[in-house]
């Protein structure tokens, strides 16, 4: 999306070297056609902090870790948080009916693990754990699901669990009013449901961050890739791979695919929708 | 069968390599027989050793093999390479191949000399538009708009009206390609043809001048093309307009004039049954174009973001007439929808839009941000207090929107207010009202942000220091220094950085103290401010940090900072930083170096040219434009004639561009030849401001005609009665491609220059294409 406004000024020199430098430590990618999309976000934040250039921003960030708050904050503004609940549902009824009985029944007295990789504000592992509490898991077996994001924010927001009317959209009614009560104009979600998720913020890009995620055999990591560059969708997906047993399922959001990456996974139509399989 | 031919790949591969160091005329003739190899390595080597050992016998026995070894595509393109690795001139045996007896041989030689971007072929290709084989002429079609022959025009024309679609199609798009607008009237009686219809119209579009539009418009009312592939057409050549002689709105100006009731609905069926790209083009033609159906179908489309810009525009030019349906829009569900909705009632600037605005400043951050934008722009006064409120927004993107806002409004109580919001008990409001009275150093407020400087609150101090030299008050100077010294370090930088802005030499020992900050970001905006400054006296203290500082980035800034203050000395510390291995330092080191006007700076400069990363090179070429030298001239030269790197040869272009000289401007001429980078040459040119335009015209008596033809194009983008005055002359010029160029380009101008000249060339030029040209031009003006 591209919206004219006072952009603190780059060159396109400095703009290769800011943008290098995010798609470095955090996999987003950002072309020349979506320099004014970057400067948009980033442009407040160079002002707040009084400086003179976005060349000082570059050098604050190449010369700060990336877990230091600055990092947090760009995390944060370039997030695309854009989520809701029962969203791609085919996904999630292909796992409750046919890979959690496989899984269960693989191993029935170790708990089955779950990790949503960029749960944004959380209705996707929340929208899981509805699901299988629907067909009645929760009481036949252990279950962990494990959520995380970038955004120090997101998960921020994930955590206190309070949704607004645009999360809703595709959530049939009757679940909404099982799951959720309302306080002044927003909705809470269920303590039940909340608590059965453990949230965390974590990078893909940081191998040591998600080391203790990716070794569940079900990872959602859906529309985030979408923001990546192929390369750095492929660092990624290979440590999952790396990290996954077998069998392991992976799942990525309906305009993503490995299509173009080299990966071991294997595409397998699964109930209604597609999973990437590692063998 | 041969000796190879009983081998397995590994073996034929050794024998290559080993035949490779031996070099005799039996040999070469296994060389060139295993470039018909099944293996790609084994022809590649063998193209390796045949290039290396490149002698006359060998090139006697490639040509050979050129004409016996007929039905091989891989012989003939392992010889090309072979010829080409060796530098030896291939262009004359292709073109003797054109004429050889075998129909394969020549459709091979028309192909290759289609990849040499080799002009000397193209008086033989157009000659092989009369091959008896269809396929020969096929070949010759595509290689001639491969090398942009303007020359082949006419008698591409000619292939297209024989309508016979198997070389039409491609006679069409190689005229696309070649662009030569002379063809448009010859290309628009094939609108006529079922089979051709499509391809003309693209070629129009691509070529066309003002006179396709109606044609185009008529032929979409038929309904017998497709609406996406007009739309297209228009698109692309209300495109070119634009950038060509910024006159896009007059295409639009004549679709409105010819469309009627039949042709809006044609493009609005077609947005609805259309996808991608193509949604593109239709979105703009629509947004041409006036009434209820049009205005509802682009509300539609504002959630679509492929489209986002060409629905923003047009809606815009609606007016105040959408202002009602886009305020519904604002509470669409879709986010991307609520947010165009905003931009684009920002945009239009309707007052009766603010209410709703208002509301939307209670929205999530991006849709607050996107609204309190559209408030600043509209500049009603109404929602003042609503943008105050804002100042304690919790995020700092909502609040500098609304800060930003406040300020743009204008609004006469705003001191007041701030004067009150400066001893807010919220930390946030207190930090928005330094921003906006420092902005404006509203008189009554002066005490007050001195106040702030001591506040409890780290931000808002580090805030109001920023926001002190812009005071004109005796406490400035006392205060920055204490806060320099004695504050966190936030603060400090802030100190520091604000050292900049003070005027005159006061600043110097309070930064050079600072220098020795323990904290890297004080020293580096210490380091920042002293360049901004130049101090000479700081020289020394800035060699020893750019050598020794342990944060990096302090050693950055101090590069930077020695080369803005140069010298020689400046120069003896940066130039071992151009090849030290970190990026940082490097890049820094060479920027540095090209600021710095001394003599001893250019050397490393230049040796840095020949550095290997893309990267690297464009940074070098960036840094050399600084600078104005005759050696830097000629290197950028060598850039873009020898580099196969296209970022590389546009960054060269622009860095001669940006030196400007009368030696720059020649060279951009020179370099206007080359079919490569002709149009950036153009545009480089075109770009040039008034006073050059004198050394421009100079161009006009270049030897080569392809390059006075780029001239005239370059002086009629300028659009100026100077450049017009020196375009005149090319009227005159003894060939006829530059005198319709320069009629043409008339078509655009105002001709009080050209007026005699033309009416002369209408009734006497010996051309009659010319004498034609020239009446048209003339018609057009009376009209
Ligand atoms: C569009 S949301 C996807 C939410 C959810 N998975 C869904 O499909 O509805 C994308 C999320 O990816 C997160 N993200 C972006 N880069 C990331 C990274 N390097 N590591 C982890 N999360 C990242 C963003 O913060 C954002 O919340």
């Amino acid at each position: 999306m591209q919206y004219p406004s006072e952009h603190v000024p780059i060159s396109d020199g400095t703009f290769t070297l800011l943008r290098n430098l995010i798609h470095e430590r955090i996999g987003l990618y950002y072309d020349m056609s979506r320099r004014d999309v970057l400067m948009d976000r980033l442009s407040p934040r160079i002002i707040e902090l009084g400086l003179g250039s976005s060349l000082d921003y570059y050098y604050l960030l190449k010369y700060s870790d990336t877990e230091s708050q600055e990092w947090s904050y760009v995390v944060d503004v370039l997030s695309v948080p854009e989520t809701y609940f029962w969203r791609e549902m085919d996904q999630v009824q292909a796992l409750v009916e046919y890979l959690v009985p496989k899984l269960v029944a693989a191993k029935p007295d170790s708990p089955l693990r779950i990790w949503s990789a960029a749960c944004a504000t959380g209705e996707e592992p929340l929208t899981i754990a509805m699901a299988l509490n629907e067909a009645g898991w929760f009481d036949r077996t252990a279950i962990e699901i494990n959520a995380s994001d970038a955004s120090p924010r997101a998960i921020a927001k994930a955590r206190q669990g309070l949704y607004r009317e645009r999360s809703f959209r595709s959530l049939p009614r009757t679940l909404w009013d099982r799951y959720f009560v309302e306080r002044n104009g927003v909705w809470q979600i269920s303590p039940e449901i909340h608590s059965r998720v453990r949230w965390a913020v974590a990078n893909l890009m940081a191998p040591h961050e998600i080391a203790g995620f990716a070794n569940a055999p079900i990872i959602f990591c859906r529309n985030v890739f979408l923001y990546f560059s192929q390369e750095a969708m492929s660092i990624v997906v290979h440590h999952f791979y790396h990290c996954m047993p077998a069998p392991g399922f992976l799942f990525l959001g309906a305009a993503e695919s490995l299509l173009r990456i080299n990966t071991p996974f294997e595409l397998q139509e699964i109930g209604q929708s597609f999973v990437y399989v590692k063998r | 069968m041969s000796l190879l031919a009983s081998l397995d790949e590994a073996a034929r591969l050794r024998v290559i390599k080993e035949l490779a160091d031996e070099q005799s005329g039996e040999q070469t003739g296994i060389l060139i027989e295993a470039l018909n190899d099944e293996s790609w390595q084994v022809r590649r080597a063998a193209v390796d050793a045949l290039a290396r050992s490149c002698r006359p016998e060998t090139l006697a026995a490639l040509i050979a093999a050129f004409r016996e070894q007929q039905h091989s595509l891989s012989v003939i393109n392992g010889v090309l390479q072979v010829l080409s690795l060796a530098e030896i001139d291939v262009i004359t045996p292709l073109v003797e191949l054109l004429s050889a007896h075998d129909a394969d041989l020549r459709v091979s030689a028309a192909l290759a000399l289609g990849d040499q971007n080799d002009p000397r072929a193209i008086p033989a290709l157009i000659g092989a538009l009369r091959d008896p084989d269809t396929n020969v002429r096929y070949h010759a079609i595509e290689a001639l708009g491969k090398l942009r022959a303007t020359e082949a025009t006419d008698d591409l024309l000619g292939v297209a009206e024989s309508r016979n679609f198997f070389l039409a199609f491609p006679a069409l798009e190689a005229l696309a390609r070649i662009g030569d607008q002379r063809g448009a009237s010859r290309i628009v009686p094939l609108l006529e043809n079922d089979m051709l219809r499509v391809p003309a119209v693209e070629t129009l579009g691509q070529l066309g001048d003002e006179q396709v539009v109606k044609p185009l418009v008529e032929l979409l009312q038929t309904g017998r093309a497709p609406a996406s592939s007009i739309a297209r057409a228009l698109a692309t050549l209300h495109e070119r307009y634009e950038r060509s002689y910024g006159e896009g709105e007059f295409i639009a100006d004549l679709v409105r004039r010819f469309i009627d009731d039949s042709g809006i609905r044609r493009l609005l069926d077609g947005l609805d049954e259309t996808h991608g790209q193509d949604v593109r083009a239709l979105t703009l033609i629509v947004g041409w174009l006036h009434g209820p159906t049009v205005e509802r179908a682009l509300v539609r489309l504002l959630g679509d973001t492929t489209v986002r810009r060409e629905v923003l525009a047009a809606l815009v030019r609606q007016g105040a007439r959408v202002t009602r349906q886009l305020v519904a829009q604002l509470d669409a569900v879709d986010a991307e929808t609520r947010q165009a909705a905003a931009v684009a009632l920002g945009r239009i600037g309707d007052a009766s839009a603010v209410p709703a605005l208002i509301r939307l400043l209670e929205e999530d951050d991006d849709l607050a941000i996107t609204a309190a934008r559209a408030l600043a722009a509209i500049g009603d006064r109404r929602a003042f207090d609503a943008l105050l409120h804002q100042l304690e927004h919790p995020t700092s993107a909502v609040r500098q929107a609304a800060i930003a806002a406040l300020n743009s409004l204008g609004h006469p109580a705003l001191p007041k207010h701030v004067k009150r919001l400066l001893s807010d008990s919220n930390r946030l409001v207190r930090e928005s009202a330094v921003r906006i009275a420092g902005y404006f150093g509203f008189e009554e407020c002066v005490n007050l942000l001195f106040e702030r400087c001591a506040d409890d609150d780290e931000r808002v101090r580090r805030v109001a220091i920023e926001h002190l030299p812009y005071l004109e008050d005796e406490r400035v100077l006392p205060m920055l220094a204490s806060a320099l010294r004695y504050e966190t370090p936030q603060v400090r930088a802030a100190a520091a950085r604000a050292f900049a802005h003070i005027e005159g030499g006061e600043s110097l020992p309070y930064l050079l103290t600072a220098l020795g900050d323990p904290d890297p970001w004080v020293r580096y905006f210490a380091v920042s401010s002293l360049g901004r400054h130049a101090f000479p006296e700081a020289l020394a203290a800035l060699s020893q940090l750019a050598q020794y500082d342990p944060a990096n980035q302090v050693r950055v800034a101090a590069l930077k900072a020695l080369g803005q203050i140069g010298g020689m000395r400046a120069v003896a510390v940066l130039a071992p930083f151009t090849s030290c291995g970190d990026a940082d330092l490097e890049r820094t080191a060479l920027q540095a170096l090209g600021r710095v006007g001394h003599p001893d700076a250019l050397p490393p400069l230049l040796a840095a040219l020949g550095s290997p990363g893309i990267e690297r090179r464009v940074e070098v070429i960036e840094a050399l434009s600084m600078r104005r030298e005759t050696a830097i001239v000629e290197a950028l030269q060598l850039e873009v004639t020898s580099s196969h790197e296209q970022r590389v040869k546009q960054a060269a272009i622009a860095a001669l561009l940006r030196i400007g000289t009368a030696e720059a401007v020649a060279t951009l001429i020179a370099l206007s030849d080359d079919r490569a980078c002709r149009e950036e040459c153009i545009t480089a040119l075109a770009s040039l401001d008034a006073s050059k335009i004198e050394w421009i015209a100079r161009g006009l008596e270049h030897p080569r005609t392809t390059v006075r033809c780029a001239i005239v194009e370059a002086l009629a983008r300028m659009r100026s009665p100077h450049a017009s005055e020196q375009l005149a002359r090319a009227l005159d010029d003894a060939e006829p491609a530059v005198r319709l160029a320069a009629i043409s380009a008339f078509g655009h101008l105002s001709i009080s220059h050209a007026e005699y000249k033309l009416a002369h060339l209408a009734l006497r030029d010996s051309i009659p294409a010319v004498r034609r040209a020239a009446q048209v031009a003339l018609q057009q003006k009376v009209r």
